[in-house]
């Protein structure tokens, strides 16, 4: 019997060499890649991922699996479809989420065109997320659930998707390297940053590409929702909506960065209470279900291990949605995901465009 | 699956068994230090010795001419930077060479303009030729050191170096040239062509990787890279690789005995391997085939509607090793600097495929080849018409 391809796409770490290793145990004919998505050249000398000990330790496990391994050199695009979108997205005062384009665009489009080059029926990741009956579930570790950055991937992408290691706990993965004998992953320290932003600073890369006189990283006036400047900052990029650090003191309650203006390059702060939104509109909306209609009952999380919160689809325009809020939510950021649940499968997503400070009503019952 | 193909002979040869055999002993009893003063430092430097007579013998040198180096690109940064370094000082801060360079020849020139140098890459043709006529006019009075490979390493062209050569000691400019993919492959003798200095390499002649060697005329002064004892007459300071000169010897000589006949054999499956893909893909372009002269083992194949990537994946897959532009060291392929040199359109360039041919292809292995990527070909465009 002709075993099935599948190309998996590794890191170098723990999680899809752990996804590999599955499938190889599961029968399947594995193909491994791992992704060049960006060189430092020098400037950066040690850096987490993507960087030649990375694409050697995916290389060796792909050994040790006795599966080939292939570097794919995919700079040009996620240079164009995830670094240059974060940058002039901050650019214009919001706070993206590259994870997110880099599985829309680079992850689960550009690797299943190379899939499709080897006749590979399915790809494959080390998510902490399922898909269950063509539809993507929450991973079963919520705490490393990362179906959040999956959303806007081609729906029909989804039947050829598998998702080896959402079904466990990072402990169980970790377990399962160790009995595989994948030492040299098996131990290794998780990155939490972003691939090409190593150090955690994200401004060196908007200062590479936009230059030190970038006005988002030129000095600009903190002020109150009212007007009144109470300070200057150096750069509104250094800034997100929710944000402590980094804000003048000396007020009663705690202030936070309430809103960002590239206009005028104010970082507006105030006091938690204007941080709370009761809806949000965004754009650029996928469904990896049905479109839902107006009226829906969801579950809507804004951000990255944000708790879900009880909301509403009130308005669907195809590209752009509203969504209300039962209750009032903390930081709702342009420039962040959206995505809705149903449970814990998912619905679809969208690039938060506002929040909405009091709750719409829907206007099919308020009629 | 069948057996694997190996198709990238001008990536590296495996090691030819009588290389091995050769090279036993001195893993063995005879591991003495050719430096040394008994017994055992005797026999390895009566080995080395000889072992550099016998290269001498295969490159129509003088045995005090070679220098045995970890390789070609050793060999290359000691001619270009030891050379320009030993000769900046009379006046001559220029060196000359072309953008088809192999990246050890343009990272040693590099290197020379970061430390002063004025680098002047001359002109080639769309046919991967180096323009003589631009070459000619870059060579002035300044020039330390031209260098201009003999066998282009990615589409096999062979460059005019008789000529070149003439026209660089005309203007006292010493002429280097890197044989790595010529030697074997066309008659290379120092007698008969008027270079200064040569690089080879052991690895793609059938002796070990990390082992090469550097002709160096007699009366061309030029400064070792490395600092230390007189090993190599002061130009190659280190204690010998015994063993690897002698492999090396070795493999040089078999590549001159066995040349005449597997040039001619190559160059029958090379014009099979060609026919088959023109008949299979005729809108297939191969770079370099329009050069007055090119090397037997070598084929760049471009094919509208594909790409190297993804082409070299799915023939690896079915067991065919082949090659794509300059390969960095992560292993992924990044767009070839020569034929965007040679002015190869853009997705021609992203779509090159290197076959090389040498001791394990076949007749049969070539059909295959021509077969698979044929398949592969007509897949590739179908799947780009429906994903575009």
């Amino acid at each position: 019997m002709k075993r099935e391809r599948v190309l998996v796409a590794m890191s170098g770490g723990v999680d899809s060499s752990v996804a590999a290793a599955l499938l190889v145990e599961q029968g399947y004919d594995v193909v491994g890649a791992t992704m060049k998505l960006f060189c430092h050249g020098d400037e950066v000398p040690d850096r987490p991922c993507c960087s030649l000990d990375s694409i050697n330790d995916a290389r060796r496990v792909c050994q040790q699996l006795g599966v080939p391994h292939y570097v794919l050199n995919l700079e040009s695009a996620f240079g164009r479809d995830v670094v240059d979108d974060f940058v002039s997205e901050y650019a214009r005062g919001r706070t993206p989420i590259p994870c997110v384009r880099c599985n829309t665009f680079t992850k689960f489009r550009d690797l299943v065109r190379k899939a499709d080059a080897i006749d590979a029926s399915f790809v494959a990741t080390g998510h902490y997320a399922r898909v269950i009956g063509g539809e993507l579930h929450r991973g079963v570790d919520h705490s490393k659930d990362q179906s959040y950055f999956l959303w806007g991937i081609d729906r029909d992408v989804l039947s050829r998707m598998i998702l080896p290691v959402g079904a466990q706990t990072k402990a169980e993965t970790r377990a399962v390297a160790r009995r595989l004998g994948l030492t040299v992953i098996a131990e290794k320290v998780e990155s939490q940053d972003i691939c090409f932003v190593p150090d955690g600073d994200h401004t060196k890369v908007i200062r590479r590409k936009l230059g030190a006189e970038a006005p988002a990283l030129s000095r600009g006036p903190f002020m109150l929702s009212n007007g009144t400047v109470i300070g200057e900052h150096d750069g509104y990029a250094r800034f997100t909506i929710g944000q402590r650090r980094g804000v003048p003191g000396g007020f009663r309650e705690p202030m936070f960065v309430v809103a960002i203006r590239p206009e005028d390059r104010a970082v507006v702060i105030g006091p938690r209470a204007e941080l709370l939104g009761r809806g949000l509109i965004a754009r650029e909306v996928n469904w990896l279900s049905q479109p839902c209609l107006v009226g829906t009952r969801l579950s809507v999380q804004v951000r990255h291990r944000a708790a879900p919160a009880a909301g509403e689809l009130i308005r669907n325009d195809g590209d752009e949605i509203e969504i209300a809020l039962d209750e009032p939510v903390a930081a709702i950021t342009p420039g962040q995901s959206v995505v809705l649940y149903d449970g814990a499968r998912v619905l679809g997503g969208g690039i938060i465009e506002s929040a909405r400070g009091a709750r719409a009503s829907l206007p099919v019952l308020a009629a | 699956m069948p057996d694997p193909i190996y198709l990238d002979h001008a990536a590296t040869t495996p090691v030819r068994a009588e290389v091995l055999e050769a090279m036993a002993p001195f893993y063995g009893p005879r591991f003495g230090n050719p430096s040394s003063l008994h017994r055992w430092g005797r026999e390895a430097r009566v080995a080395l010795d000889e072992a550099r007579e016998r290269l001498a013998g295969c490159l129509g040198a003088r045995s005090e001419e070679i220098c045995f180096t970890s390789g070609g690109t050793e060999a290359d940064n000691l001619a270009i930077l030891g050379v320009w370094r030993a000769r900046r000082a009379e006046g001559r801060n220029a060196v000359v060479s072309t953008p088809i360079e192999h990246k050890a020849v343009l990272g040693a020139v590099h290197q020379a303009s970061k430390e002063g140098a004025q680098e002047r890459l001359c002109r080639v043709t769309r046919d991967g030729e180096v323009d003589v006529a631009s070459f000619d006019a870059l060579m002035t009075s300044d020039v330390a050191v031209a260098s201009v490979m003999w066998v282009n390493n990615e589409i096999g062209t062979v460059q005019p170096v008789q000529e070149l050569a003439a026209l660089a000691k005309a203007r006292g400019a010493l002429f280097h040239t890197d044989a790595v993919q010529a030697f074997g492959k066309v008659e290379v003798d120092a007698r008969r062509t008027p270079f200064d200095a040569l690089s080879i390499s052991g690895h793609k002649i059938g002796a070990p990787k990390g082992c090469g060697a550097i002709y160096v005329r007699r009366g061309t002064v030029l400064e070792s890279l490395f600092h230390g004892g007189t090993q190599e007459r002061g130009k190659r300071p280190g204690t010998e690789n015994v063993a690897f000169a002698v492999g090396l010897s070795k493999a040089a000589e078999l590549a001159c005995e066995d040349r005449g006949a597997e040039c001619a054999r190559l160059l029958a499956l090379r014009d099979r391997l060609e026919r088959g893909i023109r008949d299979r893909v005729p809108d297939a372009v191969i770079h370099g085939s329009g050069a007055r002269e090119r090397a037997p083992h070598i084929v760049n194949v471009s094919v509208p509607g594909t790409d190297t990537e993804s082409m070299l994946m799915a023939l690896d897959l079915q067991g065919i090793g082949c090659s794509g532009g300059s390969a960095c060291q992560s292993g992924s392929s990044s767009p070839s600097h020569v034929l965007s040199a040679i002015g190869v359109p853009r997705d021609l360039v992203g779509s090159a495929i290197r076959m090389s041919l040498g001791a394990m292809s076949d007749e049969a292995s070539v059909d295959r080849v021509v077969d698979v990527f044929a398949r592969l070909v007509n897949k590739a465009r179908g799947l780009a018409g429906v994903s575009a």
